[in-house]
């Protein structure tokens, strides 16, 4: 029977329909990813390729793949609603956010330099208050201020440093400027996710790290620990540093649990630890009591020694305060370091700089405006559709005006505020935050973002290669906080001269 | 290792070893009333004297019968000794060690919870009981195996270990207790049926199949409670529960006190002839052991849990 042969079967074929980004258009915005229609940006060209082969389907299995491992990994945060606390699953979009190594150092410069200055200034006005002698930050602004803690006063922390971790937010204009948009000098948070964004990306696009010189993210937990560990008041190889927690119920627990994990400290809740009268700290553990010597608190000043603060509470521990006071155990960030963050003195940033450094701000501030300066609430409230209105001790962007998006008796309600409170409010105009695509059904779409960085300040400076981005996945919306409906996702560090 | 996780796990323990033993009661006391002729029947009131509720159950509008007992015991939030209290309190303690529990037993854990809550708001109907209850216990048991399996057996799961074997004990040495009394009380009619009740004493405790193996002889009262209180081989019996709340403790740091207590209370078991009590004898011994009981589980808490340092 020869001659008779059978068919080959046609060899499969990937179909070829990939994402073509020709409905992909961020309008009058700076994209992170795309320089020109169809085109990316020098360290984004090999995403936008990589993208280019891809179909819808497979970028939502993807999604779908990522979504799934959160979900599995556990990786959540608690959201306050109805009374009740509810556990949700971290948002994280696949399409990463790149940024070019060059561009970043100098951001990190900048970020050294801002945290260095904010440092010295807080141990100032804690001490000799040289700056407000000078008239350089008016003396009514800090006595006035809520966060300034007159029980501080007089402190000197190991190396003068009195905010150890700070999350910056940066955003991006129109014209591709970065901004510093705030400082958190008090207890910032996401670093967890910012770890958990890049295991996952690594899980679900392992093809994009292969090929490109993404800078890595993992050595946070060990330059923290490092970190924590030269505040250490006794001097040896092994100092016990604990995180503490206002406990299960905090929007962040998921965050400190995981910090606690991956330093292999013990995660503390205030009545597990004790001051004694020689007052040093001490933990209580099975073995008995154990001396801590730094603690990482993840719980706000009010609450953190019921003998100094808030007396009625139950998150702290009685005689932290006189054990940090007396040089006994490391406090991380210091009591008192909220003072430099009210959004207030955020104006005199660039001021604060130029004062201890004698040197210009490497990334700018947004321009302010403060509504307790006459000429400036004019300003303010005859542009208010333009502005964005910010209370000076709210964080969460709870509590805020967003001009472009607000109606007429919001306008007319925050008006109203503003002239009784002035001092509590501050306005900035509203930028065209730079945007980058983002899975939004089953297609990209431009959704504005922001960045926060984290900066750690011992004995040394630590910056993390890049940060959290997060993202507002509403159409339109500038609104990127997590508990009101933000997303975010990996940023690479990209090197695009080591290829 | 922090008191205060090592206090969650213990207590974390303790309930998930209630809300399975609550489940075997009630089970128990469903099948031998399909058993036994009403005359003889175990009533379900002397269920809430096993668990120490009489007084609580009081307090509830309804009337001492099965459906309202069982309910009670099942889903009332407002008793502390019910299957579902003892879920939400296993379940609290769990969520928060979650940081060092193998994470599979907290998704267990939530479920089992979340299943017996939305069952909650309406009595278990005969037909049904058999599962669900079996269900809590299969899952219980599924936990306890998981935690065994996957975590360290490192000082956190000695606390595990302890609080177990000393609610277990507690609640092997409540039921002797009921059912002696129940016995001594039985009328004429019942007494051909007292195998019957042991039976179902062993089976509360699944430890009928053990006790034929261990003790190779036919179900009798003064061989049935020696099994139950003396064994150092049944895994629910009495004696064994204390010796493996000992080893745990020999692993701790601090253990002196605790254990110089569990070793005179485990000589005072190993110089009792179980066998030979009965009646206001063993009500006595079961009596003094209950407070031995609670005198380890205050001294565990003194040395480890909340030390008042």
């Amino acid at each position: 029977m020869a001659g008779s042969r059978i068919k080959a079967p046609t060899p499969y074929q990937r179909p070829t329909t990939g994402y073509d980004w020709s409905d992909y258009d961020p309008g009058e915005f700076y994209d992170e990813i795309i320089s020109s229609p169809g085109n990316g940006r020098a360290a984004a060209r090999g995403l936008v390729a990589y993208i280019r082969k891809m179909s819808a389907k497979r970028l939502i299995s993807r999604q779908q793949a990522a979504d799934l491992a959160i979900k599995e990994m556990g990786i959540s945060f608690t959201v306050y609603s109805d009374g009740e606390n509810i556990d949700r699953a971290w948002p994280m979009d696949i399409i990463p956010r790149i940024i070019a190594l060059r561009e970043w150092k100098g951001l990190e410069a900048g970020l050294i330099q801002r945290l260095t200055a904010l440092n010295m200034f807080i141990d100032d006005i804690y001490n000799k208050q040289q700056i407000l002698k000078d008239g350089v930050v008016p003396k009514e602004l800090i006595l006035s201020s809520p966060d300034f803690l007159e029980a501080c006063m007089g402190a000197k922390p190991p190396h003068r440093v009195w905010s150890h971790i700070c999350g910056s937010d940066l955003v991006r204009d129109g014209d591709g400027t970065m901004y510093v948009l705030e400082d958190n000098l008090r207890v910032p948070s996401g670093v967890s996710y910012m770890l958990e964004n890049r295991a996952i990306s690594k899980r679900i696009l392992p093809q994009l790290f292969e090929n490109s010189a993404i800078q890595p993210v993992d050595d946070y937990p060990s330059q923290l620990f490092e970190m924590l560990a030269s505040l250490s008041p006794r001097k040896s190889d092994s100092p016990e540093i604990v995180v503490m927690t206002p406990g299960v119920f905090n929007s962040a627990y998921f965050e400190h649990a995981y910090l606690a994990q991956r330093m292999g400290a013990e995660l503390v809740e205030g009545p597990d630890l004790v001051v004694d009268k020689h007052d040093k700290v001490h933990m209580r553990t099975i073995r008995g009591l154990e001396q801590v010597d730094v603690i990482y608190r993840r719980v706000n000043d009010d609450f953190l020694d019921p003998e100094v603060f808030n007396p009625d509470s139950m998150l702290g521990t009685a005689g932290l305060f006189r054990a940090w006071r007396k040089g006994n155990v490391g406090l991380a960030n210091a009591p008192g370091s909220g003072v430099a963050d009210d959004k207030i003195i955020y104006t005199y940033v660039p001021a604060i700089i130029k004062y201890y450094l004698d040197q210009d701000p490497l990334i700018p501030n947004v321009p302010s405006y403060l509504c307790v300066n006459k000429q400036h609430q004019q300003h303010v409230l005859a542009n208010l559709e333009n502005m964005v209105v910010k209370p000076a001790n709210e964080s969460g962007g709870y509590g805020m005006l967003i001009g472009p998006a607000s109606t007429k008796k919001e306008r007319q309600e925050f008006t109203a505020l503003i002239k009784k409170n002035p001092r509590n409010y501050m306005a900035q105009p509203a930028l065209a935050l730079s945007t980058a695509p983002t899975l939004c059904g089953n297609s990209l779409q431009p959704r504005h973002l922001d960045l926060r960085p984290f900066v750690l300040q011992g004995k040394n400076h630590y910056v993390t290669a890049g940060g959290l981005t997060r993202v507002a996945l509403r159409k339109g919306s500038l609104v990127v906080n997590s508990s009101q409906g933000g997303g975010s996702k990996d940023t690479w560090i990209l090197d695009t001269e080591a290829n | 290792m922090l008191s205060r996780v090592a206090e969650r796990l213990y207590w974390l323990a303790r309930y998930l070893e209630r809300a399975e033993d609550t489940a075997r009661l009630i089970l128990v006391w469903h099948q031998s009333s399909l058993d036994m002729p009403r005359k003889a029947q175990p009533g379900w009131d002397r269920l809430l004297e096993v668990l120490g509720a009489q007084s609580t159950f009081a307090q509830t509008p309804g009337v001492a019968n099965e459906k309202n007992i069982v309910s009670f015991a099942f889903s009332e939030r407002g008793n502390p000794s019910s299957i579902i209290s003892a879920l939400t309190a296993a379940r609290e303690n769990m969520r928060t060690t979650r940081e060092i529990m193998p994470s599979e037993t907290w998704v267990q854990v939530n479920s089992l919870y979340l299943s017996v809550a939305r069952r909650s708001n309406k009595p278990l109907a005969k037909g049904s009981r058999h599962a669900v209850l079996n269900g809590v216990i299969n899952t219980c048991q599924q936990i306890s195996g998981n935690l065994s399996g996957t975590m360290n057996h490192d000082a956190a799961y000695q606390f595990v270990r302890m609080g177990s074997a000393l609610e277990r004990a507690d609640m092997t040495t409540r039921i002797i207790d009921v059912a002696s009394a129940d016995l001594t009380s039985m009328s004429d009619e019942g007494l051909p049926y007292q195998n019957m009740l042991w039976i179902s004493v062993l089976r509360s405790l699944s430890a009928y199949q053990s006790y034929r193996l261990g003790v190779r002889a036919r179900v009798n009262p003064p061989d049935v409670v020696e099994f139950l209180l003396a064994s150092n081989e049944f895994p629910r019996a009495l004696g064994y529960c204390l010796r493996e709340v000992e080893s745990s403790m020999k692993l701790l740091p601090r253990s002196g006190r605790a254990l110089k207590l569990l070793r005179s209370v485990l000589a005072e078991l190993d110089a009792t002839d179980c066998s030979e009590l009965a009646g206001d004898d063993l009500h006595q011994f079961i009596d003094d052991m209950q407070l031995h009981l609670q005198a380890i589980g205050g001294i565990i808490t003194e040395t480890w849990l909340s030390p008042d340092q």
